[in-house]
């Protein structure tokens, strides 16, 4: 007697069938009454604002003798920005910041919930306590981390000084090789307890049994988290990884009011040069910091595109 | 007899429909909604308040809504109104660091409106963009700008610095003082840059003024002329000393501008400090809001000068921020009036008296100061800082007021920005660099 290995025909029209009876049943009157004001926020205020930068990317907007005019430009503010050097140093200090700051995030966020998770002593507080920061506005924080690294009487020049350590008393914000290193350090301080909390949970969902089995098999602990736990949290660390990624690219409120991109643009990033291209360029033009918006939003968009690609291969345990 | 009665009543459907139209126009009620910055200088807001009410108890169909900003958020909210062509409101700041408004037709011609002849000379020049091709005057100024540079006179007299009979060093004796304080341990000026794009550039346009005169420094500083020339090297060349002779303080980037005032008044640490005079709005309020002692008394001197310098006897005036009436009014007549109304002397002496700011509008001190008691009921203190123009008239009384502007295009700004505001002072740009990251956004004519 053999066993059918696969549906007859008359099983998948029947479930064809079935699956628009279903659709049919479905109350899609209710369904959109309530996904209504969502999508209408949605489109007024996601939809358009893209569909208006995309649009404006293509055309000029000048102001002259108190007429406002919009030219159709096709390419041309494409073709400007790889000959704007600040754009290119913009692009250039992001790039390193989206690499550098998911990694150190990454590593942290995983050792502090391994603490956690091994309920350390006094867990419970650092489960809190290292969350914090995210609580805080990102403009408390730069202007906080400002005062800290006041070349005088910032705590952690003080603190340097204290030790004996004069000589890494440094001018944190005014030289060509740390504002963008200190801006990378605050954002990841600021932000570091979201990607923490994440993995946390992720752990929190791997089941104890798996751990209780290493365990009886001889395992250490360091087997455990490199065998058993990361492995494991692989999909979470991927999540976490891409929307570190990706909040990178577009960071801009930690970086606008501890350094506002300078100096000389050392910290600036592709996010602050837009902003002043929009808004502070002495221009109402908006054409070309669109056209910086939406290639940026492109190399982006590929950019969490090659990242999934190259995290996302399929492993099974 | 009944094209008579038609004559009539045409007649007086005429009459009949004019009339309410006339009622309207009188007794309509008007709110004229003003957007101001100053949030944070109470005596600024204050004035303006005051002005208001005179202007609603004179006028009791009118009421004037004004709402206080910080002014890169005012500017920010202006351009999506105006673009967005609802929301805006009648009056509002305005400057011409956003002399694009004008441009783009967002700000009326406010010259049939307002009493020129009220004004200090310039004041037109201030408000005029000729240079693009568009007539009339846009901006309403009650606050008029010196340009200066106090010292204190307590670390100079540790210091044995003595201060010309004329109160100004030539640009050696002035590098001396510098190296001087540097050298006990002072800075020579408190400035910083930790939240403004401008204050780094006060030395280096200080000495570009006395240099070339106004004239050419307002090609220089509007990008209107290439800065690889004789004299515009010298400047930079000579700030560069002056950074070298430690003239920023340590902290030069990352303190805020409120921070440097501080830094010279209270914390005492710098020897100087370039400051134009909007210095009282933060300077003379109470210590406990950040304000000076009101008995610590600073002294002042003029620039230093250049040898056969064009501008050493002229004193940088300029215009601070002032008024605009935005197109998309309903009341340009009512907000137009409001402006011509405050241009009234009495508010220029209320101005002077209550901010301690100079008035762009002229007033007699016999006839227009303002009683304690007015000065009292918004917050002055009658007096406290009599020492402080006294000084003023001492220093900068008998010097010739010359007028520059700064209407940069965008390019040039950005270059402003990173060479003279931060490149140089940091050593970060050579004098070469800074010249050439300045002639690379040149504005074009």
């Amino acid at each position: 007697m053999t066993t059918k290995a696969h549906a007859s025909p008359g099983t998948f029209t029947s479930a064809a069938v079935s699956s628009r009876n279903v659709a049919r049943k479905k109350p899609w009157g209710p369904i959109l009454l309530f996904l209504a004001p969502v999508m209408l926020f949605y489109a007024a205020f996601v939809l358009y604002p893209v569909g208006a930068t995309m649009y404006n990317s293509f055309h000029t907007i000048e102001a002259n003798l108190g007429q406002i005019t919009t030219t159709f430009v096709g390419l041309d503010n494409y073709k400007a920005l790889p000959d704007d050097k600040i754009f290119i140093q913009a692009v250039k200090n992001t790039f390193i910041w989206s690499t550098v700051g998911p990694t150190i995030e990454l590593i942290t966020a995983v050792g502090l919930a391994l603490l956690v998770y091994f309920k350390v002593p006094f867990f419970r507080f650092y489960r809190v306590a290292w969350f914090t920061p995210m609580l805080v506005s990102g403009v408390i924080v730069g202007l906080v981390w400002r005062w800290i690294f006041n070349y005088d009487w910032g705590l952690l020049n003080v603190g340097l000084r204290a030790i004996g350590l004069d000589s890494l008393a440094v001018n944190w914000l005014g030289r060509r090789d740390t504002p963008l290193a200190v801006v990378i350090f605050v954002h990841f301080w600021a932000t570091f307890g979201f990607s923490f909390v994440l993995v946390l949970a992720g752990l929190s969902t791997i089941s104890n049994d798996l751990v209780e089995a290493a365990r009886v098999d001889g395992a250490s602990t360091r087997q455990i988290v490199w065998r058993v736990l990361i492995p494991l949290l692989r999909p979470v660390l991927i999540t976490v990884t891409l929307l570190s990624f990706m909040g990178k690219m577009r960071a801009f409120n930690v970086v606008w009011v501890l350094t506002g991109g300078g100096p000389l643009h050392f910290s600036e990033t592709v996010a602050t040069y837009i902003q002043k291209r929009a808004f502070l360029w002495r221009s109402i033009d908006l054409g070309y910091p669109s056209a910086m918006a939406v290639a940026w939003f492109g190399i982006v968009l590929l950019g969490v595109g090659l990242l999934k690609l190259w995290l996302g291969r399929k492993e099974t345990y | 007899m009944r094209k008579s009665f038609a004559k009539i009543f045409a007649l007086l459907l005429v009459v009949a429909l004019s009339v309410p139209a006339v009622a309207l126009a009188q007794d309509e009620q008007v709110t004229i909604q003003w957007w101001s910055h100053w949030a944070n200088e109470p005596a600024k807001v204050a004035v303006i308040e005051q002005i208001a009410a005179d202007y609603m108890a004179e006028h009791p169909n009118v009421t004037i809504e004004l709402t206080w900003w910080d002014k890169g958020p005012l500017f920010d909210a202006i351009r999506n109104t105006m673009i967005a062509g609802e929301g805006a409101p009648d009056i509002t700041t305005f400057d011409l660091e956003v002399s694009e408004w004008v441009e783009a037709g967002w700000v009326l011609d406010i010259e049939d409106y307002l009493p020129w002849d009220n004004f200090l000379p310039g004041i037109k020049e201030d408000g005029n963009f000729e240079d693009q091709g568009i007539e009339g005057q846009y901006k309403f100024n009650i606050s008029a700008v010196s340009n200066m540079l106090f010292y204190n006179p307590d670390i100079f007299a540790e210091l044995g610095i003595e201060v010309p009979e004329d109160y100004q060093f030539t640009t050696d004796e002035f590098l001396e003082v510098v190296q001087k304080c540097s050298d006990a341990g002072y800075a020579g000026v408190a400035d910083a840059i930790g939240n403004r794009a401008y204050p780094g550039v006060w030395p280096a346009q200080a000495a570009l003024w006395t240099l070339v005169g106004p004239e050419e420094w307002n090609l220089y500083n509007n990008g209107l002329k290439s800065w690889d020339t004789p004299e515009a090297r010298q400047v930079l060349e000579y700030t560069a000393q002056l950074r070298d002779a430690g003239l920023w303080p340590t902290t030069f980037s990352t303190m805020g501008i409120d921070e440097f005032h501080i830094y010279f008044h209270t914390q005492r640490k710098a020897c100087m400090l370039y400051v134009p005079t909007w210095y009282p709005g933060r300077a003379f309020q109470p210590q406990e809001n950040g304000g000076q002692d009101p008995n610590w008394h600073f002294g002042m001197l003029r620039y230093p000068s250049w040898e056969d310098g064009k501008g050493n006897d002229l004193l940088w005036n300029s215009f601070e921020s002032g008024y605009a009436v935005l197109s998309t009014t309903e009341h340009p007549d009512v907000a137009g009036d409001i402006l011509a109304f405050a241009a009234q002397p009495k508010y220029g002496a209320l101005w002077t008296a209550v901010t301690n700011s100079p008035s762009a509008i002229k007033y007699d001190v016999e006839t227009d100061w303002p009683s304690e008691e007015l000065q009292e009921a918004l917050g002055a203190v009658p007096g406290q800082w009599d020492w402080y123009w006294e000084e003023f008239a001492k220093v900068y009384g008998t010097m010739t007021p010359a007028i520059g502007t700064t209407t940069r295009c965008g390019d040039f700004e950005a270059a402003v920005v990173a060479a003279l505001n931060e490149g140089l002072p940091l050593g970060l740009l050579t004098v070469d660099e800074a010249i050439e990251m300045l002639d690379e956004a040149l504005c074009a004519e």
